[in-house]
């Protein structure tokens, strides 16, 4: 499977419904996107995700940090 | 007691009739239910119908809070919009449905000047009916939904979270109780906005200087005002349970020992989370639809373990709908920020009259004030834009006469039209802090700030010429009460 969001295909079954099985929550483990199997495409297909809130997985060590880390105190 | 939760108490300062405090969600519930303010769905819904549910609520004029019986997949019911309108609002605060705004205001400025009222701690609590430490799985639990569409996943947007100070983790005062966006990341796993200007963000700092991990219990469902209260500035040292009490008009409330960190909780809540911050750890989050209603942008914060969920029998998920104002967290955070605001402002300037900071959490902020010479209109905003919550928070502050009511917006654009010189009158103060929310802040986190000036000018200010203003005719006040009353006794 691929993460909509970042195309990457480390994704994992986050969490299956409690009642019955209607539906699979899907986590991806490189930019923590999540989306639920019943949701429309526009949230769960790679190709019609807005091209917008896109990442790509590279930028995201260089991402604004918030709160930033303080130094360590002796 | 009148009923389960909620407790019926005499008005003081010569007011008649009785108010109304409720100790926990449920109890507010059925009053709203009660005054037509709630609405039940009870066929199954999709999970991601709720997040529309809150939008479509919040349009409509004194929106009901919704509650939804079944969601598809999950086994307990959600609730929104429950703050979402001036009649949940005013019920809230037991008064009358119907209660205009600036009498909320003036109302909540009363009980604000109660503080400190202490909490009643008591031994047991229905949040402590279920405890799972083992296999923990959020979704078990909470029927869990995304809320805006492009959402980086399912957020507890309502959530009150408990937090001691790293340094002094004893103190009652730096206890912390407020409410973060959480991102859900696992069954076991969130994610937490925490700002540098944030009381947590401060205790985080603290923590990770150290090393340490800062344990926390988020609680979900809270009674109106301890929700109310987790989203209001107050000083860091003071405390928000106090605070419950003096809003509650006198009325202590309840708390009680989380199942296994030991910090203090509201007693009434449905579900409390505990767990940890885990130091300097970030990992990427968001984007989120905000209050200045526009996505956040992904960004790397901080991440939650969860080590416990406790939770009432048929635990009901409290949560809000945000995006283009006015939705649900507009009420919210309107009333709450403007008070603390015009009490910071009254400490120095006793001329302030009122303030209204309920556009997007204080961006823009209305003051009126008498004005005792020239320049003093600029001089109440320079103070606000030094007040903990303005530094961060105000952007955009107009000033105007005591006579003006800043929240009637048809007289604030009367002084703007009729009291500003363009080129004397505004100013802009740069490279100020500012809201990095705020997606017109540069670099998110700073900004420029703008002072409106729309008082009358004063000596030794120029003034270029008298003007006399108009008076209501003799009776209006009267006629106001009499055509008001009519109004009501129509409608029932």
């Amino acid at each position: 499977m691929i993460c909509p969001r970042c195309d990457t295909d480390k994704v994992e079954v986050m969490a299956t419904s409690p009642v019955g099985h209607v539906w699979e929550l899907y986590l991806c483990k490189t930019c923590t996107y999540s989306w639920r199997s019943t949701e429309t495409p526009n949230k769960t297909d790679p190709k019609l995700y807005n091209h917008k809130f896109k990442i790509k997985p590279e930028t995201i060590p260089s991402m604004l940090v918030i709160p930033p880390v303080p130094p360590l105190k002796a | 007691m009148s009923e389960a939760g909620v407790k019926d108490i005499q008005v003081p300062s010569g007011k008649t009739g009785t108010t109304k405090a409720y100790h926990d969600l449920r109890s507010f519930l059925a009053t709203l239910e009660a005054e037509g303010q709630l609405v039940r769905v009870k066929n199954e819904v999709d999970p991601e119908e709720i997040g529309a549910a809150g939008r479509a609520s919040a349009n409509l004029k004194n929106g009901p809070a919704v509650f939804f019986e079944k969601v598809k997949g999950y086994k307990n019911p959600v609730v929104t919009n429950v703050h979402g309108s001036w009649a949940n609002h005013a019920l809230m605060m037991g008064m009358d449905k119907d209660t205009p705004v600036k009498e909320q205001f003036l109302e909540l400025s009363r009980r604000w000047d109660l503080y400190p009222v202490a909490p009643k701690r008591v031994p047991t609590a229905p949040v402590n009916e279920n405890t799972v430490t083992e296999n923990i799985n959020i979704f078990d639990i909470i029927s869990l939904y995304r809320i805006n569409t492009y959402d980086s996943g399912c957020f507890l947007s309502k959530a009150c979270i408990v937090s001691a100070d790293p340094e002094d983790p004893t103190s009652y005062g730096k206890t912390n109780l407020g409410t973060y966006r959480m991102q859900v990341k696992g069954k076991d796993k969130l994610g937490i906005q925490a700002l540098p200007f944030h009381d947590i963000g401060l205790q985080l700092s603290k923590a990770e200087a150290l090393n340490q991990p800062v344990p926390i219990a988020i609680c979900l469902g809270c009674d109106p005002i301890t929700t109310f209260m987790a989203s209001t500035p107050i000083r860091y040292d003071q405390s928000e349970y106090d605070y419950v009490g003096a809003l509650n008009n006198g009325v202590p409330m309840e708390i009680t020992k989380s199942a296994t960190l030991g910090l203090e909780i509201p007693a009434g809540c449905e579900i409390c989370i505990e767990g940890y911050i885990e130091p300097r750890l970030r990992e990427c989050e968001g984007p989120f639809g905000e209050f200045p209603g526009s996505y956040s942008g992904a960004r790397l914060q901080a991440v939650v373990r969860i080590t416990a969920i406790s939770h009432r029998n048929n635990p009901v998920f409290e949560n809000l709908y945000l995006g283009i104002p006015w939705s649900e967290i507009d009420y919210l955070m309107a009333l709450n920020t403007s008070v603390p605001l015009y009490k910071m402002l009254k400490d120095t300037f006793p001329e302030v009259q009122a303030v209204n900071a309920m556009y997007t959490h204080g961006i823009g902020v209305i003051v009126s004030t008498k004005v005792r010479f020239g320049g003093f209109g600029k001089a109440v905003a320079m103070r606000l834009l030094t007040t903990p919550h303005g530094m961060a928070y105000n952007k955009i502050i107009i000033v105007v006469d005591e006579f003006v009511d800043p929240f009637n917006l048809e007289q604030v654009m009367w002084a703007m039209t009729t009291r500003v010189d363009p080129d004397k009158d505004v100013s802009v103060i740069k490279n100020c802090p500012g809201m990095p929310l705020d997606p017109s802040s540069n670099p998110p986190g700073m900004h420029n700030k703008l002072i409106i000036d729309a008082t009358t000018p004063k000596a030794p200010e120029i003034v270029s010429r008298e003007t006399e203003l108009l008076t209501p005719p003799a009776g209006t006040e009267k006629w106001e009460e009499i055509i008001s009353q009519l109004v009501k006794a129509a409608r029932k």
